[in-house]
């Protein structure tokens, strides 16, 4: 079916010099794309799989016949089937049936604990939310929002292990007796979180066994550079917290500071960003927004939303950050810059020559702001550019200001070199890792933790999966969730913060961390807890709380109501001495070439660095920049990619036949495969394209491959019997660890690509669901721009970009009146609506999670994702900008003057959450032949499930795309296994799956056949008027009398802000308002924030010149240049039109 | 060629058009009869574990509804009370009867056959899971009991009494005058309107003075329920919504 054809208006001149792309192959403009660009779903021989060409019309009609006759013949179900209702036997206290209680906990981490609201019903944890009292505003993203996930995986470890071989409780029970009252020469291996129990445990222990060693590891800490800083305070821990807040100039060094490497609040970051609006109250001032500078090689989140991004190799950042150094060492000369500065130098020549003058005016602009800058430097970047780092925020004045640095109290733990060296001294003998990495999959060849295995006697393991680190150690311990264990922890700015169980272990032999800990401490086995006896960990817990962070009596229940204190457990650090720089320069000194490249072994957006990778949400939600999905990939830039001879075959490739004149990115869609060698290891996976990567490197996301068992190359064997992931996680991706050496490397030099001539299936979504149209995301910069002329100009022409002033009044024939000659959307308590700011979202994904969590959205499969029918309501677009052609001084495009290369290949970022906008004038409603999908007096674009057939006219008629289908009954039947929905009735169903423990009860569950969007989470909207309407009995008890009760339409309306939608809570940077449009401040009733958003002159509606009357409006993008930046001219000028 | 169809059989057709008519329509009479939730679910009375009579408790012994279905007022679910509701009385009335063995068996940890787990009782009245009713926004309205589950209080085993089909939802939410009454009579399911006017003369004067100031409603012939009906949808501002999203989700 092709598509509606919308004709959408020219593009103004204005606009027109930027171009706008979201994949390879619309930047290329290929025949193939624009064939598919006109139709529904992908030319139908290339949607359908191997399953369904074979299931033909006349099958289906067969089969269809069959099944009719024997229903006939059975007729068994008439009556309808007994059911029962099980009351409590004996209730417990606080539980509603029906009513979801609250409670306060939070998610440990390395970077900081996550404060978080837990949604629970009837005991069954069923969504996350950040906790918003609590005073480091961490917010959520898209890892914490799926965590919830990670308790119901089918794949969880349930039961004990010996020597990879399931054993009975008894028998651990047995050996673990005897093996705490002697630990010996034990080394304990701790995550990089902090938690002021385990410390108080590990002291007891240390104390009891003074021959126990403990360690930190996770594989993507960089312990060197921790190390170096922790010296430079003269401490032993440091932690550095930026405090955005106060920062008003950032530099980031490969620093995806707002997001993987994430310190501290987002919000006060995005709040920043606002130009001192506080919730819409005023328009966003330019000379009071922050500005960020990003130096970096791979596109990330942060870049994404940088005033100023700088395109360089991993290596080249040092260079830069010295180039800068130097110049803020000439403008605010500081001893301990000076020092650091010894001996390097940077000038940039030939092609980088506008470096040089990029350099010059970002220090410049950080000198200006003294006191409020804030330089950040990437985990992954050397020691060394951590200590210059330090050394330019000295300079600066950010420590102490904008930077916080903080003394982790405690003992140091040591690193994994520290364990191999005690290891092979003889020190440590016996092994208990309690770490949440996977050593064996993840430690660098240097610390070659095989070899430690087999030298150590016995070693334990403790994890929530059976990763292959379990089933290689002697013995493996099941580990509960956070949200089944008692434990603590500390957040990013130091706070005490309780971890609280929400259910009892579901599994009956899981065990938390402080529960083994604890029997290594007392000498006594670990006792599980009941429903009236909490664990040993809650008393441990409990001791450390009043020993060390109670104020007063009473602290402990106050604790446990608000998830955290206010005392800390981190003190202040001072910069003593800043160690040597000077290996810094033999780091940069060469630049990659394309014989030698640079690979980068990044975090991935999605299961981090492999630890989720048996969860199904993150796996599936798309990577927020190249949108794949279920794998990793190498990411080139286009250049890079040419060079290496791949670029054209990617073009080529990205239908599964290139001769045939196939479309889309469907189920057909494949990557070339390429060898990439550093050393003598090397790795084969596929090559695709990232814009704005740095040339002449490669992105190697890291954590795939734990398991595979269709014989790729580069991923662990799956071994049957020894499963080290589950359903989810097996075969996807590829395991690049083995190409790190050495634990303080993230940053590898001298890497080949050779060419192979494999093919794989990759399932991307960049050109799925894909809108078209004028200025879908708009953009204006503080600058004054010879096309769009100064900021005041460019605000008040937000709402006309894209040729939205030309829009012909609106008068419609058809009046939506009722026979009664009343408004149609006729309701006078609430009238709905959102706004979305594109100048907060840094397109993260958490909203896209959250909404999965909250409306029972269904995992897929790859296979699935690639044929397009990815089931997430929130679709998060992310469209690639780059200005193409230089304005004259009227704002004329000059049709003969490209701009440079280094602007054009450096392409901006524009994400932009997209779901159903909720029109007033739906063009979906109108092609319902069943009804089902009809409008509510509230101005909701409702869905009736139970009333769908399935027909699609609906999606098609959507011109935001916004509209899924379940082509199979995904919540029902595994999608995970290979070709298991199409056997219909047949295939696996997911009977007592724990993952349906997940589900929100207050949603239905849809089936196959139906149609589902977003409608604004309406459950939580009728919760929230049916709860208003209690007030008829207050006022009745208050009149003396119900008779006597009079009530308006503002009392029986929401409070202001009263309800929160799943999206809205998780956004980490509060972009999305959402509220009550009749709270509009008239009639002494409050405002919403909504209301106060939709006032903003950034707001614009999304391709309001079809005349849907989008309830959704959106909040334009604001960049903040510095005008004596080389690019300040290119910033900002990103508005999208999409032909 | 002789003809083939003898002459009678030109009005085979017709006949046969009629006959399917007439199965037709005898079809859907059946359908509406036999098959709908007024015909289906109208006086099912599954036999419980406990033969609670709830016309000795409520009318004999003077137990509000909220005494056992305690989250009524705050909760989309009306509870079934937990054993442990039952057991406040009953550890000291009729302990012994065979009758409560059930009870005895989840909560009496002294009785020899103690196991712990919930009664489970039969579910008479049971909303497709497609729809949410809330119980709540419903008796904080001012809708009783009564009107979705009839004379409770006068049944010895409960039974299904009304449809409960989506259009008697609609007839509710289209015409609610017709079953809203004060908040505090409510649970009083021996409630009358009529009675309730005479015995309040000042409501009664000040619902007539409301309704002889509409024009719209003075020229109808209201009973007294309508009467008062229409005076508290008015004053309360209740506009029962009809779209879907209401109850489905």
């Amino acid at each position: 079916m092709s598509k509606k054809v919308l004709h959408h208006p020219e593009t103004p001149e204005n606009e027109a010099a930027t171009s706008v792309w979201r994949s390879l192959r619309e930047r290329e403009d290929t025949i193939k794309f624009r064939h598919q660009s006109i139709r529904e779903f992908y030319d139908a021989e290339d949607t359908m799989t191997e399953d369904e060409r074979e299931l033909s019309r006349r099958n289906f009609v067969k089969l269809m016949g069959a099944s009719t006759a024997l229903a006939g013949l059975g007729m068994a179900a008439c009556r309808r089937p007994e059911s029962y209702i099980l009351p409590y036997a004996d209730a417990p206290e606080w539980i509603v049936p029906g009513r979801p209680l609250y409670y306060a906990t939070n998610m440990p981490a390395a970077n900081g604990a996550v404060p978080l609201v837990v949604t629970s019903y009837e005991s069954r944890p069923t969504k996350l939310a950040p906790n918003n009292t609590h005073p480091d505003k961490q917010g959520t993203d898209a890892q914490v929002q799926a965590s919830i996930l990670n308790l119901y995986s089918p794949s969880r470890s349930k039961s004990f292990l010996k020597d990879g071989g399931e054993v009975d409780a008894g028998e651990f029970e047995k050996f673990f007796s005897t093996f705490v009252k002697s630990a010996g020469k034990l080394g304990v291996v701790f995550g990089a979180d902090e938690s002021p129990t385990r410390n108080r445990l590990a002291r007891e222990i240390q104390k009891k066994f003074p021959e126990v060693k403990f360690y930190s590891y996770e594989a993507l800490e960089n312990d060197v550079a921790n190390k170096a800083v922790a010296d430079a305070f003269g401490e032993k821990r440091v932690k550095l917290t930026p405090d955005f807040k106060k920062a008003e100039c950032i530099l980031s060094l490969d620093s995806d500071c707002l997001e993987l490497d994430a310190k501290s609040s987002v919000l006060e970051f995005a709040k920043k960003r606002q130009g001192g609006s506080d919730g819409y109250d005023k328009e966003l001032e330019k000379n009071k927004m922050n500005r960020l500078y990003q130096v970096e090689s791979i596109f990330s989140l942060t870049g994404g939303m940088a005033d100023h991004r700088l395109r360089i190799a991993p290596s080249q950042v040092s260079k830069v950050a010295v180039a800068i150094a130097k110049e803020i060492q000439s403008l605010a000369g500081n001893p301990k810059l000076a020092q650091a500065l010894n001996g390097l130098t940077a000038t940039f020549s030939g092609e980088e020559d506008y470096i040089n003058d990029w350099a010059k005016a970002c220090a410049k602009d950080l000198v200006g702001k003294k006191g409020k800058a804030l330089v950040l430097v990437g985990t992954q970047q050397p020691s060394e550019l951590h200590l210059l780092g330090l050394a330019m925020n000295e300079a600066l004045g950010a420590l102490g200001s904008t930077l916080n640095p903080y003394a982790a109290s405690g003992q140091a733990y040591g690193t994994i070199n520290d364990l191999k060296a005690d290891v092979d001294a003889g020190g440590v003998e016996n092994l208990l890792l309690l770490t949440p990495s996977n050593p064996i999959f993840d430690a660098a060849a240097d610390a070659d933790f095989d070899a430690i295995l087999d030298k150590v006697g016995i070693s334990i393991h403790f994890g929530e999966r059976t990763d292959k680190t379990a089933y290689s150690c002697s013995w493996h311990i099941p580990a509960t969730h956070y949200l089944e264990s008692w434990g603590d922890a500390l957040t990013a700015n130091g706070f005490y913060s309780i971890v609280q169980p929400l259910i009892l272990p579901l599994y009956p032999d899981t065990f938390s961390e402080i529960d083994v800990l604890t029997a290594i401490a007392t000498g006594n086995y670990m006792s599980a807890p009941t429903a009236t006896e909490p664990s040993e960990a809650h008393n441990e817990v409990k001791t450390t709380f009043t020993k060390q962070f109670s104020r007063q009596a009473n602290d402990w229940n106050a604790l446990l109501k608000n998830g955290y204190t206010k005392v800390r457990g981190y003190n202040k650090a001072t910069l003593a001495s800043i160690g040597s720089t000077s290996k810094l320069k033999s780091f940069y000194e060469q630049a990659p070439t394309n014989e030698s490249l640079e690979v980068i072994l990044a975090k991935d957006y999605s299961i981090g660095d492999g630890r989720y990778i048996d969860n199904a949400w993150l796996q599936e939600a798309p990577d927020p920049i190249i949108k794949l999905t279920w794998d990793n990939a190498a990411i080139v830039s286009p250049k890079t990619a040419k060079d290496l001879g791949v670029y054209d075959e990617i073009v080529q490739l990205e239908t599964w036949n290139a001769a045939r004149p196939a479309i889309g990115e469907a189920g057909g869609a494949r990557a070339p495969m390429a060898k990439i060698s550093v050393g003598d290891t090397s790795v084969k996976v596929p090559v695709i394209i990232g814009f704005g990567q740095a040339d002449n490197t490669i992105t190697l996301p890291v954590g795939y491959g734990q398991a595979a068992d269709d014989g790729r190359e580069s991923a662990n064997r799956f071994i049957k019997g020894r499963p080290a992931v589950g359903d989810v996680g097996l075969n996807t991706g590829f395991n690049v660890y083995p190409l790190r050496k050495s634990s303080s490397e993230f940053l590898l030099k001298g890497a080949k690509v050779e060419k192979t001539k494999d093919k794989y299936k990759v399932a991307s979504t960049q050109e799925h669901h894909a809108m078209y149209g004028r200025a879908l995301a708009r953009e204006v910069s503080t600058m004054d721009s010879p096309s769009k002329g100064d900021f005041a100009h460019q605000l008040e022409n937000v709402s006309k970009q894209g040729m939205d002033s030309h829009i012909p009044k609106n008068i419609p024939l058809y009046k939506a009146r009722d026979t009664n000659q009343e408004d149609l959307i006729s309701d006078k308590k609430h009238q709905w609506a959102m706004t979305i700011d594109l100048n907060t979202c840094t397109g993260c994904n958490a909203c896209l999670i959250a909404c999965q969590a909250e409306n029972n959205i269904p995992v897929v499969g790859k296979d699935q994702v690639a044929l397009g029918r990815e089931m997430h309501w929130i679709r998060m677009d992310r469209y690639y900008a780059s200005q193409e052609h230089e304005y004259d001084s009227h704002g004329h495009i000059k049709k003969d003057e490209k701009t440079p290369a280094w602007v054009q290949d450096n392409p901006a970022v524009v994400p932009q959450p997209v779901a159903c906008t909720q029109c007033e004038s739906a063009p979906c409603e109108t092609v319902c032949p069943v009804n089902a999908t009809v409008h509510t007096e509230e101005g909701l674009n409702a869905m009736a499930y139970n009333r769908c057939i399935g027909t699609r006219y609906c999606a098609n008629n959507c011109p935001f795309k916004a509209r899924r289908f379940n082509f199979f009954d995904y919540n029902k039947r595994n999608p995970l296994m290979e070709k298991n929905l199409y056997r219909g009735p047949l295939g696996e169903k997911k009977v007592g799956s724990p993952e349906h423990l997940q589900r929100n009860p207050n949603v239905t569950v849809r089936m196959r056949g139906v149609m589902e969007k977003c409608t604004y989470c309406v459950q939580s909207l009728e919760l929230a008027k049916i709860k208003q309407k209690q007030i008829t009995k207050k006022k009745a008890e208050a009149a003396g009398g119900s008779i006597n009760v009079e009530l308006t339409a503002k009392d029986l309306m929401i409070p202001i802000n009263g309800v929160k939608v799943a999206c809205q809570e998780a956004c980490p940077s509060d972009s999305i308002a959402f509220g009550n449009l009749l709270r509009n401040g008239e009639n002494g009733i409050g405002k919403d924030t909504v209301v106060k958003a939709k006032e903003s002159k950034r707001n614009y509606e999304l391709l309001k010149y079809i005349g849907t009357f989008s309830r959704t409006t959106y909040l334009a993008r604001v960049k903040n240049p510095n005008p004596e930046m080389p690019d300040a001219k290119y910033i900002g000028l990103a508005t999208i039109n999409i032909h | 060629m002789a003809n083939f169809f003898p002459r009678w059989t030109n009005y085979t057709p017709l006949k046969l058009a009629i006959c399917a008519g007439i199965a037709g329509v005898g079809l859907v009479a059946a359908f509406t009869y036999y098959a709908t939730p007024k015909a289906q679910r109208v006086g099912y009375m599954p036999s419980q574990p406990i033969p609670y009579n709830h016309e000795l408790h409520v009318q004999q012994l003077g137990l509000d509804c909220r005494y056992c279905h305690s989250f009524v007022e705050s909760s989309g679910h009306a509870n079934v009370p937990s054993a442990n509701t039952c057991w406040n009385c009953h550890q000291h009335v009729k302990t012994d009867s065979p009758k409560l063995e059930p009870l005895r068996k989840a909560i009496d940890k002294n009785y020899e056959n103690y196991d712990g787990k919930p009664i489970e009782w039969v579910r008479v009245h049971s909303a497709p899971d497609y729809a949410y009713f809330n119980h709540s926004a419903h008796v904080n309205r001012g809708v009783s009991c009564e009107s979705c589950h009839g004379d409770v209080h006068e049944m010895e085993e409960v039974y299904h009494a009304e449809s409960l089909s989506m259009g008697f939802c609609l007839d509710c939410h289209r015409n609610p005058e017709k079953h809203v009454r004060p908040l505090e009579e409510v649970y009083n399911l021996d409630y009358d309107a009529e009675e309730y006017l005479e015995e309040n003369k000042e409501v009664a004067d000040v619902v007539n003075a409301f309704i002889a100031e509409n024009d719209e409603l003075k020229r109808k012939r209201l009973s007294s329920q309508e009467k008062l009906g229409h005076y508290l949808v008015d004053h309360w501002n209740v506009q029962p919504k009809e779209s879907c999203s209401t109850c489905h989700r």
